[in-house]
């Protein structure tokens, strides 16, 4: 009983070491803690329409989450989620522009070149990780700012919209992907996003692959003793991340802004990696992870119409509960600790 | 030919040692983590507060070196933050670095927006820049002098801190210990050393070159802030610290090679090619030569270890103390 409960008391705590910090922070920006919580609470929760708008913001961060997810599970770190969904969504507009198909296949081909995006965009990095041990932390991180330039370069200067500002044409309807109310751009992604977490998770749970996986990421050692090919398995493994994370640039270009701009989804690769992080790895709790900082960020739009704090102070409440939430983390699991910590060194 | 000429000239040489420097602090600052044996993806928030704190010192002070002094101060408590989650709480060092450089974006955007109202960017408000050195004499000495003389002062401090960095490492009883902790902890704790207070020493050393990395960029050429202005510096700090394994020369020789290629993409801008393609050149270069030098490294260290555990033994140690650790290994 109580060796299951002491982890979800001891994340209950750091959450609350964070946000009593967090409340520090924002006394010291000069704004009152209280006033600034209630605005957060009204603009994520507020209304129907607020609800929706937290979720259309959840949707991005949990498919982000979801590929961050996959990496952890097979002990790599993909923080080149961001860069994977610029790809991505880049991919998802010149197939919704310029490919003409019919309505429904027109959007699956969309998100399927998304997919293929987002893999090409790690394949590199992913290639001399499994071959050479090249740390795929730097390599991932690097990428990000690649892609974000290299993107923003075909927008502005090959794809530019005659007459428009830094943002391509838009896309065909027939590649739209289709929103779930009508009062919202809410859209089919989060559902595919809720689907995915739970078919991540069953998938590591009970397929033998998946578990080669899971061991793989607990003891390198013990899965390679075990028989497994564990180059293969890492390239494999952040293969499927990165095409998680272009899914969620896909999603966000056929189902949201249904064209390409300058500053596509910012943070959005990073909130996902920062939520799998909360979520230990886990593809349903990044669910729960997600939520909250979706409403984070829909929260943060009203607390910057209502009062004088930046919504950059969301992502110093985020920073302070990873922080606090790291050092919990290894207090439950001293004894594997330097094991684990090994593997991430170069 | 022409071109080449236009290209590669003394402007363009004295432009790549500006540019290495702030890189140059920060890689020496990390050299301390990385022989320490900590991988500190954190460089990038530190160099990102010391730049910030750098530039309100600047403003409240009225002076450009207490200004260097505050950032100095943050840049040292992101890295005491860093080194306390790591070594005392045990938690995985990638994932407190990255907290850390979140926590320091977000940080910087919320303190300019409550204390100047601003988003972006801080520019005026009395910000006082460091003066740059002009050598006596340099003037005399034509293209060399040209070289040599002009910079802000942090440029000098920069490179003068390779050959101190070297001994330091080879010389000083903390460098070697340093090297100890690093490579072997196992044979540094035979040896009766402190892995936690030698981690932490090395880890406040790095913020102290964060530090002055970050107030070089916002109080040394350019004076102002902005929103995330170490844009990825710190990471290519960490790239090329993988690869040099934190040796002080080859950490000089990766960040000329970054400042050339930032100093080439700055030029190749005023030749009409569009500077999105341009600024990837860095991050591509680092990419490029993390892939290219990564099967390298893993063999160094084990010689090294080697090496320098001999050297542990005749300075100090009893002779037999840590061989028998080592041969276990």
């Amino acid at each position: 009983m109580s060796e299951t409960l002491r982890p979800v008391i001891g994340q209950a705590i750091a959450i609350f070491i964070a946000l009593a910090l967090g409340t520090v922070v924002i006394m010291v920006v000069g704004e009152s803690p209280i006033l600034v919580f209630a605005t957060l609470l009204e603009g994520a929760f507020g209304s129907t329409e607020r609800i929706a708008g937290t979720l259309l913001q959840t949707t991005p961060i949990l498919v982000c989450g979801i590929a961050a997810c996959i990496s952890f599970r097979g002990g790599l770190f993909n923080i080149g989620v961001e860069g994977q969904l610029f790809m991505g969504g880049f991919a998802a507009v010149i197939v919704g522009i310029y490919l003409p198909l019919p309505a429904g296949l027109h959007m699956l081909v969309g998100i399927l070149v998304a997919m293929l995006a987002g893999m090409a965009w790690i394949a590199i990095p992913a290639f001399f990780r499994a071959r050479y041990n090249a740390n795929e932390v730097v390599s991932t991180i690097l990428s990000n700012y690649v892609a974000v330039l290299l993107t923003s370069y075909f927008t502005i200067f090959l794809f530019k919209r005659p007459g428009g500002w830094s943002e391509t044409a838009p896309i065909l309807p027939s590649a739209y992907l289709p929103e779930l109310f009508s009062f919202s751009r809410l859209n089919w992604g989060l559902i595919i996003g809720l689907a995915l977490a739970v078919a991540v998770q069953l998938y590591f749970r009970h397929t033998s692959r998946g578990y080669s996986v899971s061991i793989m990421g607990q003891n390198l050692k013990f899965a390679e003793y075990g028989g497994v090919d564990i180059k293969r398995h890492i390239f494999l493994v952040l293969l499927a991340s990165g095409a998680v994370g272009g899914l969620a640039g896909g999603i966000e270009a056929l189902g949201v802004h249904h064209r390409f701009m300058e500053g596509f989804a910012p943070g959005f690769g990073f909130d996902g990696v920062i939520a799998a992080l909360l979520a230990n790895g886990n593809p349903i709790g990044t669910i729960g992870a997600a939520l909250f900082f979706g409403a984070l960020r829909s929260g943060s739009l009203l607390l910057e119409v209502d009062t004088n704090a930046s919504r950059e102070i969301i992502t110093v409440i985020q920073a302070l509960i990873i922080l606090s939430v790291s050092a919990q983390i290894l207090m439950r699991r001293r004894g594997d600790s330097t094991a684990a910590e090994r593997r991430w060194k170069f | 030919m022409e071109v080449l000429e236009r290209l590669i000239n003394v402007a363009m040489l004295v432009a790549t040692i500006r540019t290495t420097a702030p890189i140059l602090l920060v890689a020496l600052g990390g050299s301390f983590t990385t022989k320490a044996g900590i991988f500190n993806i954190g460089l990038e928030g530190q160099m990102l507060v010391g730049a910030f704190f750098a530039v309100i010192g600047s403003i409240f002070t009225g002076s450009a070196w207490l200004g260097v002094l505050c950032g100095v101060t943050a840049a040292v408590t992101f890295a005491l933050i860093f080194v306390v989650l790591v070594v005392s709480f045990r938690a995985n060092e990638v994932v407190v670095g990255l907290a850390l450089n979140i926590l320091a974006g977000g940080m910087t955007i919320s303190l300019m927006k409550a204390i100047f109202g601003t988003r972006g960017s801080i520019v005026g408000h009395g910000i006082v820049g460091l003066k740059p050195v002009h050598i006596p004499g340099a003037s005399d000495l034509g293209v060399f002098g040209q070289l040599v003389s002009g910079y802000t002062p942090l440029v000098y401090v920069a490179f003068a801190m390779v050959p101190i960095l070297i001994v330091f490492y080879q010389r000083t009883r903390l460098g070697l210990h340093i090297r100890v902790v690093g490579e072997k902890p196992e044979a540094a704790e035979a040896q009766g050393l402190s892995i936690t207070r030698i981690r932490y020493i090395a880890s406040l050393l790095c913020g102290v070159l964060a530090g002055l990395a970050g107030a070089h960029l916002s109080l040394g050429y350019i004076t102002m802030f902005t929103e995330n202005m170490s844009s990825g510096r710190g990471f290519m700090a960490v790239a090329i610290l993988i690869f040099s394994n934190g040796d002080p020369l080859k950490v000089l020789a990766g960040c000329l090679l970054f400042g050339f290629s930032d100093a080439l993409a700055l030029r190749l801008q005023t030749f009409g090619f569009p500077s999105y393609l341009v600024l990837t050149v860095p991050y591509l270069v680092a990419l490029a030569a993390l892939f290219a030098l990564a099967y390298r490294s893993r063999p160094r260290i084990v010689r090294e270890t080697v090496d320098s555990m001999k050297r542990l033994m005749r300075i100090e140690g009893p002779p037999d103390a840590g061989a028998g650790r080592r041969n276990e290994s």
